[in-house]
């Protein structure tokens, strides 16, 4: 059903706090994974219970601390203890889909609230603009409502942001529209007719909705310039003499990408086992093999691993590069990787619970010249 | 640098124990010629083998990796060798897309009767490497 939210003196995110109380406050969900505002400006992913809580949310807030896909997971294990609701962004649902169907986390009781996302900042650069007192709501909205890319007081949005051509949600159950609306007037919500009952919303239209399609279409269309750009650009770095060794180069290990990744679900990692601890020798043996060897073994074996092992489920959402300390465009190589894989399988990561992925998957009549002498 | 005519290729399998190894096997107990550059590492099934050990030695400076299983329909687990493919496609797209030749790894059905199958292979692929010469993953010590 389409239905609003109304929006009183333009304070869309008072509105947004008073839906989301009325959630819990219906029963609609007994609990509510939702970004909660803190002192110092720092927005926290939490699990609210308490109704009164909700005046702390604050999912408009452009940043994305973690991939609460992650989140999600650890909340609902094989089953959900309790109706949850979970607010997420685009790029959020779509990992959570995928570690689902790793068997990482269930949507069984699962009430998923979808936000449009116009794009999210650098938590720390957030953090500091929203200390000074700038960062401001209002003019990310406003911005939202033409389809332009977000800025923050100067500053662009996350790399894999401004290549995203998904920032409207898919599989949500509550979907609040942020793109193409004025959001000062009211926001324009689609969900089911029980939840609708549930919360006594009836089917509302609000004033100016045509202008919708064609500020996402702005949006995505810009993107996928940008999109297509930076993927050529590290292609052809990648291709260019010791390119991949050269895009590593500054890789400390620290396994940061890994850890922010929400696909990489797995408890024990290969790379955090001893598997790869050699003896003294086996050191001493490459370097005189080689000449030199570099006393941060398996930094570049770590990296291309990680690509067979998560890259056909990468959904883009660049938590990679934004946890990387040596500003290596992780989530942009991985991107570009992902396409490739993804296209093999013609496979799109987040799109669909039935669609098996593509590695535990096979189909008999399939590359048969694979393996067979030429 | 080594000398392209001297150069010996040092190629890592990792062949299933119920056809392509038992294959190998065959080839050795009837005395088949095939070039010694083979290091074989018998796993249980080609599906075994994860991304990772074909990465370690390609990155190591191994020339070539060949994986052996069953023939489609032949896997002794059943599918097994249908999601190997499946992972070896995945595994030359993303050396295709990262600038590593994927045509130092080689993916072969041979069953456990085929040993002269496996003796050719051998004799086919140390050619093929040859041409490509030594993995510059060799004197690559940044990797």
């Amino acid at each position: 059903m389409k239905t609003a939210i109304p929006v009183e003196n333009g304070d869309t995110l008072t509105a947004v706090r008073g839906f989301l109380q009325k959630l819990l406050e219906t029963g609609t969900v007994e609990a509510l994974f939702v970004p909660l505002e803190v002192d110092g400006g720092a927005i926290l992913p939490a699990l609210v219970t308490d109704p009164e809580r909700t005046r702390l949310a604050n999912p408009l807030a452009p940043v994305m601390p973690i991939n609460s896909a992650r989140a999600v997971s650890a909340l609902t294990g094989k089953q959900a203890p309790a109706r949850i609701g979970a607010v997420l962004r685009p790029c959020e649902i779509r990992a959570l889909v995928e570690l689902v169907k790793l068997q990482q986390a269930t949507l069984e009781g699962v009430t998923l609230i979808g936000i449009d996302c116009p794009g999210t900042f650098e938590l720390p650069d957030y953090v500091v603009k929203k200390r000074s007192g700038g960062a401001s709501l209002a003019e990310y909205l406003a911005g939202a409502k033409e389809g332009s890319e977000p800025g923050l007081d100067g500053l662009q949005a996350r790399p894999a942001c401004r290549m995203c051509l998904n920032p409207v949600p898919e599989h949500s159950a509550i979907h609040l529209e942020l793109i193409g609306v004025d959001t000062a007037q009211g926001i324009p919500v689609t969900m089911t007719d029980e939840i609708a009952t549930k919360l006594g919303m009836t089917e509302t239209r609000l004033p100016g909705a045509e202008g919708r399609q064609a500020a996402v279409d702005r949006l995505v269309a810009a993107r996928t310039q940008t999109r297509e750009k930076e993927l050529a650009a590290i292609q052809a770095q990648m291709h260019a003499n010791g390119g991949l060794a050269s895009l590593f180069a500054t890789c400390i290990r620290c396994h940061n990408c890994m850890t922010a990744c929400p696909i990489c679900y797995c408890k024990t990692c290969l790379f955090k086992s001893a598997s790869f601890d050699h003896q003294p020798e086996h050191y001493l043996n490459a370097a005189r093999r080689k000449g030199a060897v570099r006393m941060l073994s398996d930094a570049i074996l770590f990296q291309v691993t990680r690509m067979n092992h998560m890259s056909a489920s990468c959904v883009n959402c660049g938590m990679c590069t934004s946890a990387c300390p040596s500003d290596i465009p992780v989530g942009t190589i991985f991107s570009a990787i992902g396409s490739q894989v993804q296209a093999a399988f013609e496979y799109v990561p987040g799109r669909s619970l039935e669609e098996p992925l593509p590695l535990v998957t096979f189909r008999e009549s399939e590359w048969t010249e694979v393996g067979e002498a030429k | 640098m080594t000398d392209t005519n001297s150069f010996e290729p040092r190629i890592v399998a990792f062949l299933c124990n119920w056809c392509t190894y038992t294959g190998a096997d065959l080839a050795g107990t009837s005395r088949l010629q095939y070039p010694p550059n083979v290091r074989i590492i018998r796993t249980m099934c080609s599906s075994a083998v994860d991304p990772v050990y074909v990465l370690k030695p390609l990155m190591d400076g191994a020339d070539g990796v060949l994986i052996g299983g069953c023939h489609p329909g032949d896997c002794h687990y059943q599918t097994g060798n249908y999601k190997t493919r499946r992972r070896f496609v995945a595994l030359q797209e993303i050396l295709k897309s990262t600038g590593i030749d994927e045509r130092r790894i080689w993916l072969r059905w041979i069953s456990a009767s085929e040993g002269q199958i496996f003796a050719n292979t051998m004799t086919e692929m140390v050619g093929a490497i040859k041409e490509l010469g030594p993995n510059p993953a060799r004197e690559n010590w940044t990797i």
